[in-house]
């Protein structure tokens, strides 16, 4: 009796001990997440931010004058050949 | 405990072995006494470990519900993207500069160094919610771009501070803005496909600001045909000076709009565009007399009912009185024309007596299974709701035949004449991509097959014809067909003079229409280009061919010019 009285003692402290260890480590992970959540938060607002600049960069406003003083103009419906043209072309190429 | 537990020594054992009937041994009560503490301790510790399990069990709901805020600062919504997946509209972090009336040592310094900073401030305002000490916050400017909100900052004023809020932002500018529609200063939408987020998708209360986890919302919007579209039109608001002008390209089946443009357009950042009347939603927003292009329901319902065919003859000789008004063709023919010929040379008296044979109740039966008299809604809100004659009898089916006395919105007329070129079913008009998930709304046939071709016909004839209405808006490559109109605009005290409104309906490629265009400019101007005149032929025919010219390549379509070379 007087060992199992020892032992659940010790047990009892111990238990105490690892759990007020436990409970520290806890909220250090905690924090941790927290900080990684606020940084995924500020990396996710910034790619927001990023991917808005971006489409305002690339907006069709912007980009015509640019292509236009490029000396480029929108693509005309004679400018696309059906598929049969290209194999005209080959045929061309090898005769000569 | 320890004491009661203690062993005997060997003197108490021989004791013990002498009969003392008397005295009860203390031995049974002491282990009834450890059993009875250890019972209590086990049920102590039972007690912490159900809590224990219990609380495990519940710990989400708990962690959750310590979470919730009060009071949210904004709300977050999903992206908006066209039918590529290119970015139309975000929420972006912006910084908000606040106020504590009671905390401002002195107002009228931090308003002097404000009012320099923060163009547009309004600085009696202020100085009035600054000098109200019984507030302990107020706005003063929301939104501030972070190199401002830093210099604001920097100024170390007392008594104001920050705070990070969402804001929508259109990267494209006005591209699509009447579609778009707009959201208030919580991020609220409350015009156009944002009013349709907020009701449809779902937006969520938000204290931090954290970008909406949901999944983009697609347009069936195309950015790049839409630009081409806008483009188009701003050149011919120039060329014509008109008041305004709209168009939309649509596909013929499933009714995804692809492009919808009214301008002047509006930026959906900017609150002032959106309520300002000169630049309303031509397209959807207001209802409109059309004119000849109506002349496709008349001559659809004509064919359909089979009272007449393309080649029946119908004496447009005759002269036709509504009241004390005439009716009159623009060029008298002078000779019976042809169905077909009443179509291309667009005469008001044959689609009058086409109509006047089916009859008034036959009329109005076609337009309403036309979709023509009834309410109408998109993504991006209500369709103004057609206006029909009050009394609807021989006059007015005389007029509504050439597309006068009855005023609808022109997106409805236009998924009202696809029907007409797409082999018959009724289209419903949506602005977004209609997926497996999504499905197809149910569709019913407004049209037989052959009509609808015959309406294919004739649409290709009034463009290649060298009399044809239509003949400036043919695009090589594309087998464009199409209708003019060339409508009166209706006042207060009558049609007034000048002004009219000039519209091109187009279906392409002609043979099997995977789109329609319409084309509208209100109050064209006549010019030396177009012989003085304003007839849609002139004016709205060749807007649409260009319009069909500059998208065209952007479409996936069969390419004949391309078979040609």
């Amino acid at each position: 009796m007087h060992t199992l009285t020892l032992a659940a003692a010790f047990l009892a402290l111990s238990s105490a001990v690892l759990l007020y260890g436990l409970n520290y480590d806890t909220r250090l992970i905690e924090q941790r997440v927290q900080a990684g959540e606020r940084a995924a938060d500020r990396a996710r607002n910034d790619i927001a931010l990023l991917r808005a600049e971006r489409a305002h960069l690339a907006r069709p406003e912007r980009i015509e004058p640019l292509a236009r003083a490029q000396g480029l103009q929108p693509t005309l419906a004679r400018q696309f050949v059906s598929r049969a043209t290209p194999a005209r072309l080959a045929d061309a190429d090898s005769a000569r | 405990m320890l004491i009661l537990a203690h062993p005997r020594t060997p003197s108490e054992r021989s004791q013990a072995a002498q009969p003392e009937p008397a005295i009860p041994l203390p031995e049974p009560r002491a282990a009834d006494q450890v059993r009875l503490v250890g019972g209590a301790l086990s049920l102590l510790f039972l007690a912490v470990a159900g809590q224990l399990a219990s609380l495990a069990w519940k710990a989400e709901s708990m962690v959750s519900a310590a979470m919730v805020e009060p009071v949210a600062t904004s709300f977050s919504r999903p992206d908006i993207v066209d039918r590529n997946g290119r970015l139309l509209a975000t929420d972006v972090e912006v910084h908000s500069l606040y106020a504590d009336p009671a905390r401002v040592l002195d107002a009228d310094e931090a308003i002097e160094k404000l009012a320099a900073l923060l163009p547009g401030l309004d600085e009696a305002d202020l100085r009035k919610s600054l000098s109200d000490g019984s507030k302990r916050f107020v706005w003063v400017r929301r939104g501030l771009t972070p190199k401002v909100a830093q210099t604001v900052h920097d100024l170390g004023l007392p008594g104001f501070g920050f705070r990070k809020e969402l804001r929508r932002a259109y990267p494209l500018g006005a591209l699509a803005g009447h579609v778009l529609g707009r959201v208030d200063a919580d991020n609220k939408g409350i015009a156009g496909v944002e009013a349709y987020i907020d009701e449809h998708v779902g937006i969520d209360a938000v204290h931090a600001t954290r970008p909406s986890d949901r999944a983009p919302v697609r347009l069936s919007i195309d950015m790049a045909v839409q630009a081409g579209l806008e483009a188009e039109l701003a050149d011919a608001m120039a060329r014509y000076q008109t008041v305004s002008a709209g168009a939309l390209l649509m596909d013929a089946k499933s009714g995804e709009i692809v492009a919808a443009a009214s301008l002047p357009r509006v930026e959906p950042a900017r609150a002032a565009d959106v309520t300002d009347q000169a630049k309303r939603d031509r397209l959807q927003s207001g209802t409109y007399e059309l004119g000849s292009i109506f002349k496709l329901m008349t001559i659809a319902m004509a064919l359909d009912r089979k009272q007449a065919t393309l080649g029946t003859m119908v004496d447009v000789r005759v002269p036709l009185n509504v009241g004390r008004f005439e009716i009159k063709d623009l060029h008298p023919a002078g000779r019976p024309l042809s169905v077909s010929e009443i179509f291309i040379h667009s005469s008001n008296v044959g689609a009058a007596m086409l109509a006047l044979e089916a009859g008034t109740p036959a009329q109005k039966e076609f337009l309403a299974r036309a979709g023509l008299v009834s309410e109408m809604t998109t993504e991006a809100g209500t369709v103004a709701v057609p206006r029909t004659p009050n009394h609807w009898d021989r006059a007015e089916t005389i007029t509504i035949a050439y597309g006068h006395g009855l005023a609808v919105a022109p997106l409805q007329f236009a998924a009202g004449a696809a029907a007409l070129v797409n082999g018959g079913m009724s289209v419903v008009p949506t602005y977004l991509v209609r997926s497996a998930a999504s499905g197809a709304p149910p569709v019913t046939r407004v049209i037989s097959e052959a009509t609808s071709r015959d309406i294919r016909t004739l649409m290709r004839a009034n463009v290649t014809d060298a009399s044809g209405t239509g003949r400036r808006a043919d695009v090589e490559g594309y087998e464009v067909g199409g209708k003019t109109g060339t409508a009166d605009i209706a006042g207060p005290r009558g049609y007034r003079q000048g002004g009219v409104i000039s519209s091109f309906f187009a279906a392409f490629p002609m043979s099997s229409p995977r789109y329609v265009a319409l084309v509208l400019l209100f109050e064209p101007k006549p010019s030396a280009e177009t012989g003085g005149k304003v007839l849609a032929g002139l004016t709205a025919a060749p807007v649409a061919a260009g319009i069909m010219r500059r998208i065209g390549p952007l479409l996936d379509l069969p390419n004949k010019s391309g078979a040609q070379r």
